[in-house]
């Protein structure tokens, strides 16, 4: 956990970050933070509304579609069940493409998002996919990132996410994935509050020390697989909701209209684990509570306003019924005992870069060294797996 | 929470942890035992069971569990929930073996009578239930449309006085679904396997008896 | 309003959930507890879960996985696989479930059926009985997964299993098993016709007509399915599902109600 008593604490005049959650954040003279900064130029690069907007999106539709023409399917997307990729299937079936879901199931599905999955397929008459990696083996990846004692435990997930979609979009002879990934709830953040969810040397490395099991099932999104997916079929990422005037409230509201889906409370709470982690292991073990950056990307673009977010972080991440039943149920499903639990909640923390990285990023990325462009490497890789 | 800490009967007749899960996920925390010194000091009671008449009664009395619960419950009035199979023990007797019950309740359990049942339904009646409420108890406050039940058993009780049966139900003909006499609370169905039905039906007794 | 109990049967292998078609292969499904949990979330009205290879390998239940799957029903949960001692039954029952379901035991072990029955009551034993159409008509049981062959057929052997004290038969048409080609009206008629007992009918169900079709035609009090909740469309994807109560009622219950049924 960072240590913010190095100096005195400020918060960010228009978002909800704070020198706790960063210890190196900068303020401009209006006390607006360097995370402000940032959003305005990745909303400059990446966000279009009004005509540009409609234009590019008709470029985008008219690229998928011709790409498909004589496939079943012109492009892959994946379906977590969340706010972020339930729209993009919404969106994805109004502009008439002709997608493959693709869900990747943990073993950690709520009922909540597995009923959503299934009311977005048959509604829109999408066909879909599910790749179930064996519960066994991803139980001992996850408890290794556990024992590892690093941050972002949900790069086990993220990253066969995107093993998955690049596989199927393979096998579909697909170039395209669409994504879910937006600049208006997730485009900054503290940089060590998530590690690079492509890197496999990583993964590899951890699992190596701390798993026991062989990974026989698990899609890992390996130096093959990147060659013959990104520099050979050049399958592309792609991002509508850049495009499509992104309002997380709003996009609910048309989904629950629209298609019954119905809501979970909070980002990510369709799966049970990653619950458990952002409103205990995050907050207890790390000091991070990862609303506030849903909540201040949503502050800089316009959707939310300071105050509303500063009541929400008011209450704790989840009622306290929600966190004991979950911790009952995380445990007895890692088989973990309280004990066990316990030691690696206090074990300290311990940096991604303790472990083995891959090279090749750092080769694309010289600069990553330095804090600031590590996130922005991250960022730009994270837009291509994307969970909501 | 001011509900007193519950006493889970365990006399080794089947499936009590279901109970006791069920009281987790509730919020209540319950004590499994088959310990007579344990049930001579509960301070509120639940008696599940599963299986048959007599041999739920000679577990009872080899386990040496019948002393202590006449004390606490005939004598000092402590609530006891019987759920099913602990439901008929409360009874003089059953059809099903020659053995006496604990008496509490004035009533007899019987065997269902196949001439009055539908050509369709077989015994032992097993599924789910629907109830009707002569009047709103602690028990059954309200119902709603949807409220159903686990039933899964081949004999019932017949009471002498109807005025205790505080829910009906039906397969082929009615017969209680649920009893109250006093301190004295019975359940055909399982709570603890009914969903957030049977949920409420426990959550009602943790917290109003 | 008549309601028949609408039970998803799930399969059991190395502690991981898998599909069979006709007893064989066996694709993976997932985790049981989590599967059991969005199943329990669903509301549905029962569980049968099978440890398949159990007997085969001969291995005891697994009794802290009962215990774990147990923990996250809150309906009736029945277990089978590999069950040959009442000590067994005890301590399956002792770990949260309601049923212990008995296959190869009637052919092995008929005194511990009995034994069982008398113990825990009727309707905490179940008798699953698995079976196959014979070329020249007719029908056959086996055990043992489907390996061995009984020497009676299907109602001679649900007769003596509700002799032994058997409160209920889960009849199972491994020729339909996970081929969506609907169940197998005839055998579930003959059974459900010569037992007192509730007759559960598994194996080939494509929806919910099918189910009507089994309770109405075939008299069965009760059906279970397998791949119809746990795969969704064309590439079957894993995808726990279960018809809505909205859905249910109108295609099922209200059907039965409102129709004359012998």
């Amino acid at each position: 956990m960072l240590d913010g008593t190095a100096r005195p604490y400020q918060r960010c005049s228009v978002s909800v970050f704070d020198t706790l959650d960063d210890p190196g954040m900068v303020f401009d003279d209006e006390g607006r933070s360097n995370y402000y900064h940032e959003y305005q130029a990745l909303a400059r690069e990446h966000l279009r509304t009004g005509r540009e907007a409609e234009v590019l999106l008709d470029q985008l539709v008219s690229r998928v579609k011709a790409n498909g023409a004589n496939r079943p399917y012109d492009c892959i997307m994946g379906l977590s069940g969340g706010v972020d990729s339930s729209y993009v299937a919404y969106q994805a079936h109004r502009l008439g493409l002709r997608p493959l879901a693709v869900h990747f199931d943990n073993g950690w599905n709520s009922e909540l998002a597995v009923k959503n999955i299934e009311n977005i397929v048959s509604k829109l008459g999408f066909d879909l996919f599910t790749l179930v990696v064996d519960w066994d083996e991803f139980r001992d990846l996850q408890l290794a990132y556990l024992r590892a004692s690093v941050v972002d435990i949900e790069v086990a997930t993220d990253h066969a996410i995107a093993g998955t979609l690049y596989r199927l979009a393979r096998k579909h002879r697909v170039k395209y994935l669409l994504s879910g990934s937006n600049i208006s709830t997730e485009a900054v953040l503290p940089p060590h509050w998530i590690y690079n969810k492509l890197d496999h040397i990583n993964l590899l490395d951890i699992h190596r020390k701390f798993g026991k099991r062989e990974l026989r099932t698990y899609p890992l999104f390996g130096t093959a697989q990147k060659k013959l997916s990104i520099d050979i079929d050049s399958v592309e990422s792609l991002s509508p909701l850049n495009l499509l005037d992104y309002d997380y409230d709003r996009a609910k509201e048309t989904l629950a209209r629209e298609l019954g889906w119905r809501d979970y409370g909070a980002k990510h709470h369709e799966s049970i684990f990653t619950r458990f982690y952002q409103c205990h292991i995050l907050p207890q073990k790390f000091g991070i509570d990862k609303r506030k950056a849903h909540l201040s990307n949503r502050i800089f673009a316009g959707q939310l306003t300071r105050e509303a977010a500063l009541e929400k972080l008011e209450e704790p991440p989840c009622p306290d019924d929600v966190a004991r039943s979950d911790q009952a149920f995380v445990l007895k499903k890692l088989g973990l005992n309280d004990d066990e639990f316990d030691l690696i909640m206090r074990t300290p923390p311990r940096a991604h870069t303790d472990f083995a990285v891959e090279r090749s990023m750092a080769q694309r990325f010289p600069a990553m060294r330095l804090i600031r462009p590590l996130w922005r490497a991250v960022r730009g890789a994270a837009t291509i797996i994307k969970r909501d | 929470m001011t509900a007193s800490p519950i006493t889970i009967v365990d006399c080794q007749l089947g499936n009590i942890m279901s109970v006791q899960n069920m009281l987790r996920r509730l919020g209540f925390e319950s004590t499994v035992t088959s310990s007579p010194e344990r049930i001579a000091a509960a301070s509120k009671l639940i008696l599940p069971g599963v299986g048959a008449f007599g041999y739920a009664m000679n577990q009872l009395r080899k386990l040496g569990l019948e002393a202590p619960l006449q004390k606490r419950v005939a004598e000092d009035g402590v609530p006891v929930l019987g759920i099913c199979l602990g439901m008929q023990i409360l009874c003089r007797g059953s059809e099903e073996d020659d053995v006496k019950g604990l008496g509490w309740l004035p009533a007899d359990v019987v065997a269902f009578d196949s001439e009055r049942i539908e050509g369709h339904q077989r015994i032992p009646h097993m599924g789910w239930g629907e109830i009707e409420v002569p009047r709103p108890t602690r028990l059954f406050p309200a119902t709603s449309e949807d409220t159903r039940f686990y039933f899964t058993h081949a004999y019932h009780l017949s009471n002498d006085d109807e005025q205790d049966v505080v829910a009906w139900t039906t397969h082929g003909y009615a017969f209680p679904a649920a009893i109250e006499r006093g301190n004295i609370v019975g359940v055909q169905f399982h709570p603890e396997k009914s969903h957030r039905h049977g949920m409420e039906v426990l959550r009602n007794f943790a917290e109003k008896y | 309003m008549r309601r028949v109990r609408v039970i998803p049967t799930l399969l059991m292998r190395k502690g991981g959930l898998v599909k069979t078609v006709k007893f064989d292969r066996g694709v993976y499904v997932g985790d049981p507890i989590n599967t059991v949990k969005i199943f329990n979330d669903k509301e549905v009205d029962e569980l049968v879960v099978l440890d398949i290879d159990a007997t085969n390998e001969g291995r005891e239940p697994q009794i802290e996985r009962i215990r774990e799957i147990a923990g996250e029903c809150f309906m009736p949960l029945g277990y089978g696989g590999g069950v040959t001692t009442v000590d067994q039954m005890s301590r399956i029952m002792y770990a949260g479930a309601e049923k212990v379901i008995v296959n190869s035991a009637l052919a092995t072990h008929p005194a511990v059926v009995s034994e069982g029955a008398r113990r825990f009551g009727s309707q905490a034993i179940v008798a699953s009985i698995d079976v196959r159409k014979r070329f020249l008509g007719g029908y056959r049981s086996y055990t043992h997964g489907g390996t061995r062959r009984m020497p009676e057929d299907p109602v001679t052997a649900a007769r003596r299993a509700v002799e032994l004290g058997a409160g209920e038969i889960l009849l199972n048409s491994i020729d339909r098993d996970g081929t969506y080609e609907g169940y197998d009206l005839d055998v579930i008629r003959s059974v459900a016709s010569a037992v007192p007992v509730p007759v559960i009918a598994v194996g080939g169900a494509r929806n919910v007509g099918d189910f009507l079709q089994a309770v109405q035609t075939g008299k069965a009090s009760a059906v279970a399915a397998g791949s119809i909740f746990v795969f969704h469309g064309v590439h079957r994807a894993v995808l726990v599902n279960f018809p809505s109560p909205s859905l249910l009622k109108d295609q099922l219950f209200q059907p039965l109600t409102a129709g004359a049924s012998a």
